[in-house]
């Protein structure tokens, strides 16, 4: 029963989704970039072309290696609430576009619904960025396309100009290695602790447990039951010391298991967007920068 | 020792500990109370600051419209006279300074109005992207209030709610105001291009 309302709610929640699709919320936005990190630009509704998406994504990867400066380009056919300078700020601001020591995230939004373009800034980016030249580059390049409906070539040509424009403005520090080295110190941290656990584990289970010595050794072991990558084994041990024989079941996992691990894992992770949710080598992560409401907009 | 008084003697020092760490967690919300009104004042100054250059430009096209001009002089002038310290942040300031600065806004948003009667101050360059600069001054400006108004949030709840309230009446830790919804007069200036 639960089951089957489970996948009640699951469909209702499909078609909530389905009869919104035109007016996004935040959450509704694709993350390309979470799933593979030399994406960028987020095109639901395939607004624009595969190769303008293609180019925008070279022309935005090559920038965050050189610079570190992470973008976003999401290109939809309509926002919620309809205030694109809000969109697109809260859109960093709650992905954490940008790397966290530095603040040096892009938003770009394009909605065709509101017919705007909105620059968001993040803080780092403000001085590197001003608004004024936002709004240069919107002027000079998108609006001019824009307003004839074409998209591709307005945005690719906007992406250029903030490119050229920011190309060379800061290194890549590297702030972002620093992130991705916290998990690693988190992994260490957690097999030294694995470390002792498992060492402490396996010297109180050395011990008889009639007369407490270390001194059992194991006689033999027959495995009970192998399912879902677990392997479950009982072993006999005998007491040197005292003679005592016993037996313990454990369940370990299957090394030869090769089914589906993790299953399907949560598609959203859920707001914790901050660059430590790794999913999948090459996924990549935001590092969490902010947004205080720099940027520009234009309207076309 | 008895058992007694080292239960109390325990007792005590939780209720201790337990004080100074509220104490400290209220001082520093407190602090980033004072931070988010910093940055309110740093925006709004930062439009101060583009003003006397935005009338120039506008000036260079438009002289005769002197009584706009003035007007928003002016309000800038008075406006930037205010400067509250976060520490005495009390509602009345606030809304004085608030109107200060909401004049300021309408003076602005008329100035821009007469700007769409002269074509060729509108096709400057200069001038869009100082307009530009405003649009996005005002939209920090927005950003830092809405910020300033969360944290003071924050905090007056966590005054108010017990047992902190005990520490934060003992302190002396006040509430604070918020910034009111904006009412006619301080709506930002609609910049439309």
């Amino acid at each position: 029963m639960r089951k089957l309302l489970f996948i009640l709610s699951f469909f209702c929640l499909l078609g909530n989704v389905n009869s919104q699709a035109k007016e996004y919320t935040i959450q509704e936005i694709p993350m390309v970039h979470l799933q593979d990190r030399t994406r960028y630009v987020s095109n639901p509704d395939g607004i624009l072309s595969q190769s303008a998406v293609t180019t925008m994504d070279q022309i935005l990867y090559q920038l965050e290696q050189k610079t570190g400066i992470q973008t976003l380009v999401v290109a939809v056919t309509g926002i919620e609430g309809g205030d694109c300078f809000d969109f697109a700020y809260r859109l960093g601001k709650e992905m954490g576009v940008g790397q966290k020591e530095r603040d040096n995230g892009l938003v770009i939004l394009l909605s065709t619904d509101e017919r705007c373009i909105q620059f968001a800034t993040g803080y780092g980016l403000e001085g590197v960025l001003p608004d004024a030249i936002c709004k240069r580059i919107q002027n000079r390049y998108m609006i001019e396309p824009f307003s004839k409906g074409d998209w591709n070539t307005g945005m690719v040509e906007g992406i250029r100009a903030v490119n050229d424009y920011l190309d060379g403005s800061m290194e890549n520090i590297g702030g972002d290695e620093e992130e991705d080295m916290l998990p690693l110190y988190i992994f260490g941290v957690f097999l030294l602790g694995g470390l002792g656990l498992t060492g402490f584990a396996v010297w109180s289970q050395n011990r008889c447990p009639k007369c407490k010595k270390h001194k059992i050794q194991r006689i033999s072991s027959q495995t009970l039951s192998r399912a879902n990558g677990f392997i479950t084994e009982e072993t006999t041990y005998l007491c040197q010391n005292c003679g005592h024989t016993f037996t313990r079941k454990t369940k370990s996992s299957d090394p030869n298991y090769r089914g589906p691990r993790g299953g399907s894992g949560p598609i959203f992770m859920g707001g914790g967007f901050g660059g430590r949710s790794g999913g999948g080598f090459s996924g990549g992560s935001f590092g969490g920068g902010s947004f205080g409401g720099g940027g520009a907009g234009s309207r076309f | 020792m008895k058992k007694s008084t080292i239960i109390i003697i325990a007792v005590v020092a939780i209720v201790a500990i337990w004080g100074v760490t509220s104490y400290n967690g209220l001082v520093k919300m407190d602090e980033s109370v004072n931070t988010a009104w910093s940055n309110v004042e740093n925006q709004y100054q930062r439009r101060a600051d583009l003003i006397p250059n935005l009338v120039n430009t506008v000036k260079g096209y438009a002289a005769h419209e002197k009584e706009t001009l003035e007007a928003v002089m002016s309000a800038r002038s008075k406006a930037t006279q205010m400067t509250i310290d976060a520490d005495n942040l009390t509602p009345e300031k606030l809304k004085e300074y608030q109107k200060a600065q909401g004049e300021i806004g309408s003076a602005l948003g008329r100035l821009l109005a007469i700007t769409e009667n002269y074509p060729n101050l509108k096709a400057n360059e200069n001038f869009k992207e100082l307009q530009a600069q405003l649009e996005g001054t005002e939209n920090r400006i927005s950003v830092e209030r809405r910020n300033f108004n969360e944290v003071a949030r924050n905090y007056n709840t966590s005054i108010r709610t017990f047992p902190k309230t005990i520490i934060a009446g003992m302190c002396g830790f006040e509430k604070r105001p918020y910034f009111e919804a904006e009412e006619g007069a301080n709506k930002a200036p609609e910049v439309k291009f």
